[in-house]
């Protein structure tokens, strides 16, 4: 709202103050100061005004904030025009089929009026209004007095030439469907049913609280003038609008609410200005369908809620000085009871219904400044949760070994979203609008629109690798910790991920990630299966369990994925649920007793059918090892089909062997390293190479 | 031969010996020096030894003695400068190594920058004793608006301004229990808070929300949010003004003037807007207010007995003046090489 300090002056008395003063008391009372131009002999403020406060969408509503913050007393025009035509209904009707798109509606008319142009200081005033005058185009007369005075009070007008409304009467009813009407932006709208629309006898002529209609508006022929001040439902202002792409000053105020008490005081202001600055002769009487709202119910005050929300204490004559200057009307009652008060807010003052709407009142207008905030406040202790703990453990595991945290859209076009979905077989869910600005539409041109909520991070790092090998930054180690969306019979089950990809090793990625989980808890038990899964590479896609839980997957893309996503490179991705390391985690890791005797390391080196996996190997080992068994570290494996045969390879192991008690004797060692060989021959087909 | 000139032999023996091992450099030249000194023929202790015969039988005593003493002296001298020769290792020379050369290449990733933000946004909260909670993004209406004094018709409700589902009970308006959109604001973790825990509450919230703006520099679709509630018996506006002038002192800094002004939020009454003077004008840092009755009722607390108040600001922007961040875009972009800046 940009207001005009000299027209504010026709209001306030501004004697001794300064448009930065004003300002600033009106920013910190909650009109917030946006700027100020300076105007040849004027300033044009533009204050922000919450949706709450329509009532300071106009000069009286600022003036009065101005009043009370200044405690100077507000000047309100009382317009009384002289009615010296014949009564209204003898020329005109107006009918109202939808109350509830339109629960008040007023006319007046005023016959014989003079188009021409504005005076100097009705032009001067509302040019200044718009912050730059060079902008401004006077419309005429009429049209500019009904701006004025939506500018002036906040109750949008319309005026229509008499004689173009078919019929000479109005009809206030619901559009049919594709009724098109041309607006005064000559502009044709079609309309659709159920939009609210002023009507003469035959089409719409104005869009409810929106705009008028070409067909009818005011131009220089214009002899009779019919006023209308209404009051329109906001909601469904709102909606014609929206629907439209069509907004206007007046859509603004009436979506916000008018003062439902002050329409018909702006339509005699109108006809007052009018009669005045236009000649003409206004008729008798007024057509008012809905009629004035009844009187605000009193609000029950209770004046201890003040200390008791504020913190601080104001004195019952500064409140009721302050509320009064407001507009609301104040009862002591008769004095029996202290301290209750029964207080009514005026009309414009729509968003004050409850005690506690008073109280911010009187905090705002005494000032918040006046609330200390060096206040004693209780000391409280607060706790690290453990979901953050393990975020923390995971993140700086993976940022130790080089990888980045990434942080991508939850939503994703269909063509990722399909790419792979390991956690749920249902469809996606989508959303009704797409995200607009967030995909690289040069890339994917068929992608269709961002309207996916993920079900994996796996395609989100796919993307993000794509982007970044297309601008050649290598290496790319990213990993992201975010929710998925998996849809359920109502609502989603939102599991928090830890996605990783990487361009390192499969093996590699692996035991970055066993990092991860042995900080999570030390010896966590992981166990890894390798799956069928054409996503992955064959043969190198994982599964990951802490026993039955599933914890997630990790394997080497397959060139189908590959080329699906046009990388260059392969690459190792991998998704992790938060969930299974926060159930395992150790809060506190406890200390162990480490063993102060020797260790005994023994060399085994196993021919083997290449098909059999380390992990059954391994596993053979730790099974067998028993308790002195401290370590079992693989070596490498060696592939030598002539010597070995085919289908056979060689692989080397080292075992520690560690006693926490004593120092372990060869004789010791070499029972233990018996029974694992014997062991691996039995379960995997191992024999030992000797010598 | 008097005691004397004796004396003066010795003396000048023990001295000779001391300097003689001291010098010696290498294993040879110790073992020069004790053929010298200590050598079993022709040594020139043995020599000096030989002459305590033609001291008097008086003075054999006092010569004796010191004969003995410069004796062990050269012989701990010996000992010295055997084991410093011994302990001499000897450095090979390469010049071929280039110790100017750069190592193997060794990188630690980065936190994202709005992570590190959140982080330290809850490390402050954290010790004016906000305890952190988290809640689900998809949300029904009900929790996202109605529960927080959003009336059913206003605009906030918007399809055009929310990402609803296309599964939705509601789109706009109305109220729903069931899964109807991507959460808009990050209150509605304070509702199930409420709704499952008694006060005295202390918590906040910090997490993504979206609203369908179309990205450009200083709009994306998805954002974070930090949201805090504090509810007990007695909590007034100067708890709030203390708490967020504390965190804002601890985020800012204590030069920076921070201001309280009214604003409007459903959810609040009194509202309030915190702004913060930066590069010659007020920006806001978030908003707040003391909770709306409305909202106590609508989660079963008694608004006659609690009272709290709340606070929520954009993590974004926060992220962004601190690290010197223009274009929103380029947090969820992920291009390693901005990644690789913090």
């Amino acid at each position: 709202m940009i207001v005009s300090w000299k027209w504010l002056q026709r209001y306030i008395n501004l004697d001794q103050l300064t448009d930065a003063q004003v300002a600033e008391r009106l920013s910190l009372s909650g009109l917030n100061h946006e700027s100020t131009q300076v105007l040849a002999g004027d300033w044009a403020i533009d204050l922000e005004v919450t949706s709450n406060r329509p009532d300071c969408l106009a000069h009286i509503g600022v003036a009065r904030e101005v009043g009370v913050l200044f405690d100077r007393p507000l000047q309100v025009p009382n317009p009384q025009p002289q009615a010296t035509g014949p009564a209204i209904e003898s020329l005109t009707s107006v009918t109202v089929e939808c109350p509830e798109l339109c629960p008040r509606y007023t006319a007046r008319l005023i016959r014989g009026v003079k188009i021409g142009p504005s005076p100097a200081w009705l032009q001067e005033l509302l040019a200044n209004a718009t912050g730059d005058p060079t902008q401004f185009k006077s419309i005429n007369n009429v049209a500019d007095i009904t701006n004025f005075v939506m500018l002036e009070c906040g109750q949008p007008l319309h005026a229509f030439d008499f004689d173009r409304l078919h019929g000479q009467r109005i009809v206030v009813r619901p559009a049919r469907d594709a009724e098109v009407l041309e607006a005064i932006d000559h502009k044709s709208y079609t309309l659709q049913a159920g939009m609210c629309v002023i009507a003469d006898a035959d089409r719409p002529v104005a869009l409810a609280g929106i705009m008028g209609g070409a067909a009818t508006e005011i131009t220089e022929q214009t002899v009779n003038v019919l006023i209308e001040s209404a009051e329109f439902a906001p909601g469904s202002v709102r909606n014609t609008s929206r629907r439209l792409k069509l907004a206007s000053d007046s859509s603004y105020r009436f979506e916000r609410t008018i003062d439902p008490i002050g329409t018909d005081w702006a339509s005699l202001r109108c006809c007052q200005l009018i009669i005045e600055h236009c000649g003409g002769q206004l008729c008798a009487g007024v057509i008012d369908h809905g009629g004035a709202k009844a009187e605000r119910t009193p609000i029950r005050f209770r004046l201890d809620q003040i200390a008791r929300i504020l913190g601080i204490e104001i004195a019952p004559a500064k409140v009721r000085r302050i509320l009064e200057a407001l507009g609301v009307k104040i009862d002591e009652g008769n004095g029996t009871v202290v301290g209750i008060w029964s207080a009514t807010p005026p009309s414009w003052r729509r968003d004050l219904t409850r005690e506690a709407d008073l109280v911010e009142e009187v905090a705002r207008i005494h000032g918040y400044d006046k609330i200390p905030e060096d206040h004693a406040v209780p000391m409280a202790v607060s706790r690290t949760t453990p979901v953050d703990i393990s975020s923390q453990r995971v993140r700086s595991v993976l940022t130790a070994a080089g990888l980045s945290e990434a942080l991508s859209p939850s939503l994703v076009p269909s063509v990722l979203s399909e790419l792979y979905s390991p956690w749920s077989d249902r469809p996606t869910m989508a959303t009704l609008q797409p995200m607009l600005g967030v995909l690289d539409t040069k890339f994917w041109n068929n992608a269709g629109p961002v309207d996916c909520v993920r079900r994996s991070l796996i395609p989100s790092l796919l993307e993000l690798r794509r982007i970044n090998e297309f601008r050649h930054h290598l290496p790319i180690e990213l990993f992201e910790i975010a929710k998925v969306y998996l849809p359920g019979d109502s609502f989603p089950v939102e599991p928090t991920m830890i996605g990783v990809c990487s361009g390192r090793s499969l093996l590699d990625m692996k035991s970055v990630m066993a990092e991860v989980f042995g900080t999570i808890r030390r010896g966590l038990e992981v166990q890894v299966d390798v799956v069928s899964d054409s996503f992955f590479a064959p043969g190198r896609g994982l599964r990951y369990r802490i026993g039955d839980q599933l914890l997630g997957l990790m394997g080497e893309i397959s060139r189908s994925t590959q080329k699906k996503m046009k990388l260059r490179q392969t690459c190792v991705v991998g998704e992790f649920f938060q969930e299974a390391l926060v159930r395992n985690l150790q809060v506190i890791p406890q200390a162990q007793r480490q063993s102060l005797y020797p260790a005994i390391e023994r060399d085994l080196n196993f021919i083997l059918e290449t098909k059999v996996r380390w992990a059954d190997l391994e596993s053979t080992v730790r099974a067998t090892g028993g308790v002195l068994l401290e370590q079992v570290a693989y070596r490498e494996t060696y592939i030598d089909a002539k010597r070995d045969g085919e289908g056979k390879k060689r692989v080397l192991l080292t075992i520690t062997l560690r006693s926490l008690d004593e120092t372990l004797t060869g004789k010791q060692a070499d029972e233990i390293c018996q029974r694992v060989v014997s062991a691996c021959e039995e379960k995997c087909g191992a024999k030992l190479v000797t010598g | 031969m008097s005691l004397p000139d004796f004396i003066a032999q010795l003396e000048s023996l023990g001295t000779d010996a001391e300097r003689a091992f001291a010098d010696a450099q290498t294993a040879e030249q110790l073992e020069a020096a004790r053929i010298e000194f200590l050598g079993a023929k022709a040594g020139r202790l043995k020599s000096v030894q030989k002459l305590l015969g033609s001291i008097s039988v008086a003075d054999k005593p006092a010569a004796g003695k010191r004969l003995n003493e410069v004796k062990s002296a050269i012989e701990s001298g010996f000992q010295t400068a055997t084991e410093r020769l011994e302990n001499v290792v000897e450095e090979v020379v390469d010049e071929t190594f280039d110790a100017t050369l750069p190592g193997a290449t060794w990188t630690t990733g980065r936190v994202h920058p709005i992570t590190q933000t959140i982080l330290l946004l809850k490390d402050i909260m954290g010790r004016l004793g906000f305890t952190p909670v988290e809640g689900p993004e998809i949300e029904d209406s009900w929790h996202n608006f109605d529960a927080l004094n959003v009336p059913t018709i206003h605009p906030a409700r918007d399809p055009l301004d929310n990402f609803y589902l296309a599964s939705a009970a509601v789109w706009g308006s109305g109220s729903s229990s069931g899964a109807d959109m991507l959460r808009s604001q990050t209150s509605t973790v304070q509702i199930r808070t409420m709704q499952q825990q008694q006060p005295p509450l202390r918590i906040i919230s910090l997490g993504r929300v979206y609203r369908p703006d179309t990205a450009d520099e200083t709009h994306y679709p998805m954002f974070h949010q930090m949201e805090g509630l504090m509810v007990d018996r007695g909590v007034t506006m100067a708890d709030l003004k203390t708490v967020l002038r504390l965190f804002a002192t601890a985020y800012l800094g204590n030069s920076v003037p921070v201001r309280f002004r009214p604003s409007f939020f459903p959810f609040t009454e009194p509202s309030v807007e915190v702004d913060y003077y930066w590069n010659g004008r007020w920006v806001e840092f978030g908003g707040a207010g003391m909770v709306d009755p409305n909202v106590f009722l609508s989660v079963g607390y008694d608004p006659e007995h609690v009272t709290g108040f709340a606070f929520g600001l954009g993590v974004e922007r926060l992220c962004m003046i601190r690290h010197g961040i223009r274009d929103i875009r380029d947090l969820y972009t992920n291009d390693v090489r901005f990644l690789a800046q913090f």
